[in-house]
């Protein structure tokens, strides 16, 4: 069960749905007080780590995302179980997806204070973010 | 849009010139040449909510398709051809935007009147506001104004994602109709990065590096650049989705 400072939530891996899970976390940013500025770099975030665990075509299966509200901080962590085997996730390694997945971690390090791209003891994909009250937009 | 008999038949040259050699130069020559009618259709469609800008933009990608793959042995013009692409391609983009069909009428507007109230408040208060104080400000509930932000980002860019198909040299369009900014020049990633960002129109590249290499905020780019910070959002968002699907293409 969640505990009282968390949401949970289950999305279809397709792009469309992603929409959720950046209202979810925009609804939460703005509970804590965060800026606009803040709000929109979260949005962001939320976008480019969903996608990299879906990919841009979306895959068979479900994103679960746990949003944790910890004092002056937003936490989300995804988990991504899929039924489509290999789909077209972050596996492959082309010369341009490599590039890109550099591209990424400039943009989420930029977005974001802590994040991390993992696989769990299941093998399934994941990822984690921690996005800072007052860290954006105000020197 | 229009030009005399000279520089017509210097065109019609360079159009079969191109189709034999496919060069990157003359590619860029042809589309510059032509912009003048990217931007004049867009101004056609500049009454349905959409910020001239982002419609020149399509319009412009409607253009290098239509430079790609005219052919001038048919015997059509050029500009007939291109007039038709370009239309197609903002069309598209109404259709995948869904931007009328998704986003009640309420929400457009509160949308476009929420950029002002941003870059208002940011000014007076010297920081950015919350989304509570934004409300306020626009006496609208916050859930209001987060599904306002949402509903003027539910984007989809598919259309204008990827190169068009059989386009062999996607990155030439960032190097001919407007220079990578030599701020971008950061070693170690410029040499990764720049096909893929090249792809995008110039300003989208200038946004890019000032907020992710930079470190530059929204509002800060905004007021840099002279434009509203919802439309940094916008294309920051855009551009991002571009590069995805770019990088999926290949």
């Amino acid at each position: 069960m969640p505990s009282q400072d968390e949401v949970r939530l289950a999305v279809p891996a397709t792009p469309e749905f992603l929409r959720l899970a950046r209202v979810t976390a925009s609804g939460l940013a703005s509970r804590l007080g965060f800026t606009f500025d803040e709000v929109e770099d979260l949005r962001l975030a939320i976008d480019e780590l969903c996608f990299i665990l879906i990919g841009t075509r979306g895959r068979d299966g479900v994103v679960e995302l746990r949003y944790a509200m910890v004092p002056g901080a937003l936490e989300v962590e995804g988990v991504g179980s899929f039924t489509d085997g290999g789909g077209n996730g972050h596996h492959s390694e082309s010369a341009t997806e490599l590039a890109l997945a550099a591209f990424s971690q400039q943009i989420l390090s930029a977005l974001l204070d802590d994040y991390a791209v993992y696989r769990n003891d299941e093998g399934k994909s994941c990822f984690r973010l921690l996005k800072r009250r007052g860290t954006t937009g105000n020197p | 849009m229009s030009f005399d008999a000279e520089q017509r038949e210097d065109l019609r040259r360079k159009f079969a010139e191109f189709a034999l050699g496919r060069d990157t130069t003359l590619r860029g020559e042809l589309i510059e040449a032509h912009l003048g009618l990217a931007e004049y259709l867009a101004r056609r469609f500049s009454n349905r909510g959409e910020p001239l800008d982002d419609l020149v933009q399509v319009a412009s990608v409607g253009l290098l398709k239509a430079v790609d793959r005219f052919e001038p042995e048919r015997g059509v013009e050029f500009s007939t051809y291109a007039t038709h692409t370009i239309v197609g391609e903002l069309k598209r983009h109404f259709r995948d935007k869904g931007w009328a069909v998704r986003a009640p009428r309420r929400m457009q507007e509160l949308y476009l009147r929420l950029g002002k109230v941003v870059s208002n408040l940011s000014q007076e208060l010297g920081r950015s506001p919350t989304i509570p104080e934004l409300a306020t400000e626009a006496q609208v509930s916050e859930e209001e104004v987060l599904e306002a932000l949402e509903a003027g980002q539910a984007y989809r860019f598919s259309s204008l994602d990827a190169p068009s198909p059989g386009d062999e040299d996607g990155d030439s369009l960032g190097a001919h109709l407007g220079e990578v900014d030599p701020l971008m020049a950061d070693a170690e990633h410029r040499m990764a990065l720049t096909p893929l960002i090249a792809r995008l129109p110039h300003r989208e590249q200038n946004i890019l590096h000032l907020r992710f290499f930079e470190g530059l905020t929204q509002s800060e780019i905004a007021s840099r650049l002279g434009i509203s910070q919802m439309h940094v959002s916008r294309l920051l968002a855009r551009s991002l989705t571009k590069l995805r699907a770019a990088a999926e293409e290949d």
